[in-house]
């Protein structure tokens, strides 16, 4: 459904995007990371044909976004993080606006989209009335109107409380579920993005920096928490006999290629220790993506 | 889908509080300036001149006569301020709000949005002139009689008219000052087109009229006059005048289209080219 190619992209002499390369297939849920100014954004507004890439090719559904832009946006949906609408116009008025920069739809297709959306019996009333959550739903809606197969959402979560979170969370599933979408998710959260990513790409100063699945990601370096009376003598002992490679927060360790946790349990049960606890630590999106924006200095 | 895009462009417009203003400014300066020509010397001074001029001052004291009179001032002050405030609004607002970006992940073309939105101005531009010269004679028939037409404007016009024939005149002027405030909403619009603020847009507009207005005015120019858009702004006056120049009014309306096209043509050259982000 994307296809980004050594895309590029130079803001007055300064590389917003650098050689971005990746894919989206259909059906996917994919999460894009990145700091303030990592060039998600930027990277998104080429997918949509608003900003110009300086090198490279972007596909969306097949057809160049450069070159054939109508053809490649007719089944695209879009929210950004801040909904804005015509505050001074009704819910319904200004999705029929916008409904028509896309294609003729008809009354009975946008008041199906608000039912679905759950703005039944507000979407008369002027957007200036709306709350955050009801602006989000309006522009939800606005990204359904043209039935999409590929839903683009940048920060759709920003602004929104934990109530908020939960519901767009739960929305985005159901449209996955219901709608079979394509989505690719630009978001800060990093809980949101492990609870409904299949795939992630990290963006680091316009460069992709990782690209894979959410659940290798968890499973990738995994580390064993260990609760035992004295941590540091323990880890001195395993790193002596090549078991582990490091250790972190008095509490995890890092396994050597090919070691398991049996063997550090009978290593230090035959030593003497007392191992009170040993298990698993599955690692989350937040701890992989934070050591991986980390300067090599203060990485593990 | 043009028209229907052309319609949801009106109901933006036309739906903010914004545009508004310059029919409600409008309206105050008419009131004022009736007020003002009925009770200030203004009447008596005019009738002298027309005394002057060997006419019977009470035949030409009239709805067309003081209607034209009141659009004078307003077509060269208030018309480049509200017909720039909206042009300046239709890309730049859009822009500055964040509306814009909505609309542009949409398969619509920067063009055909362009376009709609500039037919939207010039919309608005026309009804702008038509509520303008309805209301100077709705607010001057309050006043005065229905009678024959006397036009005066120094340097440009010094005619008299029947009242059939001035009513003709009349709504005539009112296509070419529509004309002149689509030319002053498209310049607004070119700016509009670039990245900059809503307020730039129309005080960038409104200072090459002002300038052009001010070096046609300067002696040594005179002879560069035709390179002014302010002096084709003169053609809704020069229909007054006996015989019509006809050959000269349509000289300037042809610059004057052309430069509403270029002026449109160039911002949607800049916008094409432009990055949208938020």
């Amino acid at each position: 459904m994307i296809a980004l190619s050594h895309v590029v992209k130079k803001f007055a002499g300064r590389t917003a995007v650098d050689d971005l390369s990746f894919t989206v297939a259909r059906g996917e849920i994919f999460g894009l990371l990145g700091h303030n100014g990592a060039g998600k954004s930027t990277a998104i507004g080429m997918m949509l044909g608003q900003v110009w890439p300086t090198a490279g090719s972007v596909k969306i559904c097949g057809h160049e976004v450069q070159s054939d832009r109508r053809a490649a946006l007719l089944s695209v949906g879009a929210i950004f993080e801040t909904p804005v609408f015509y505050d001074y116009l009704s819910g319904t008025r200004n999705l029929e606006i916008l409904s028509t920069y896309t294609a003729p739809t008809s009354k009975s297709r946008i008041r199906e989209v608000i039912d679905w959306v759950g703005l039944t019996g507000r979407a008369e009333a002027k957007v200036r009335t709306y709350s955050h959550g009801m602006r989000s739903r309006l522009a939800l809606a606005q990204a359904l109107l043209p039935r999409p197969e590929l839903l683009i959402l940048d920060e759709p979560s920003d602004g929104l409380d934990p109530e908020g979170i939960h519901e767009m969370r739960q929305t985005i599933l159901r449209l996955q579920r219901e709608l079979g979408l394509t989505i690719l998710l630009s978001s800060h959260l990093l809980n949101e993005v492990e609870l409904l990513c299949t795939r992630i790409a990290v963006l680091q100063q316009g460069k992709k920096v990782f690209e894979g699945n959410v659940a290798d990601v968890k499973a990738a370096r995994g580390k064993v928490a260990l609760k035992t009376g004295n941590f540091s003598a323990a880890v001195e002992l395993l790193r002596a006999r090549g078991l582990i490679t490091g250790a972190t927060e008095a509490r995890f360790l890092t396994l050597a290629e090919g070691r398991t946790p049996a063997e550090i349990a009978q290593t230090l049960v035959t030593a003497g220790f007392a191992v009170d606890g040993l298990w698993q630590h599955e690692q989350t999106v937040e701890d992989f993506y934070l050591n991986l924006i980390k300067p090599p200095s203060v990485q593990n | 889908m043009f028209l229907a895009q052309l319609k949801n462009e009106l109901w933006k417009l036309f739906g903010k509080k914004r545009t508004y203003i310059g029919f409600g400014a409008f309206l105050l300066a008419q009131t004022a300036m009736l007020l003002a020509f009925k009770y200030t010397r203004w009447q008596s001074d005019f009738e002298r001149m027309l005394s002057g001029n060997g006419y019977l001052a009470a035949e030409f004291i009239s709805v067309l006569t003081v209607s034209v009179l009141m659009l004078i001032p307003q077509i060269m002050l208030l018309m480049p301020l509200y017909a720039t405030l909206v042009g300046g609004d239709l890309v730049a607002k859009e822009a500055e709000d964040g509306t814009l970006r909505m609309i542009l992940a949409r398969p619509i073309s920067r063009y055909r949005l362009l376009f709609v939105k500039w037919s939207a101005g010039l919309i608005f531009a026309i009804v702008l002139v038509v509520a303008l010269g309805l209301t100077a004679m709705g607010f001057a028939s309050l006043l005065f009689p229905w009678k024959g037409m006397f036009v005066f404007s120094p340097g440009q016009a010094f005619s008299v008219l029947s009242a059939s024939e001035g009513l003709v005149r009349f709504i005539g002027s009112l296509f070419f000052m529509a004309v002149n405030a689509g030319v002053m909403m498209s310049v607004a619009f070119m700016f509009s087109c670039c990245n900059m603020k809503p307020a730039a847009a129309t005080i960038l507009a409104l200072s090459f009229l002002f300038v052009s207005m001010v070096m046609e005015n300067i002696p040594f120019f005179e002879r560069y006059e035709n390179f002014f858009v302010t002096h084709h702004f003169k053609c809704w006056l020069l229909i007054f005048l006996n015989p019509v120049p006809w050959t000269q009014i349509c000289q300037s309306e042809i610059i004057l289209f052309a430069m509403s096209a270029t002026a449109f043509l160039l911002g949607a050259m800049v916008f094409q080219v432009r990055d949208i982000k938020s």
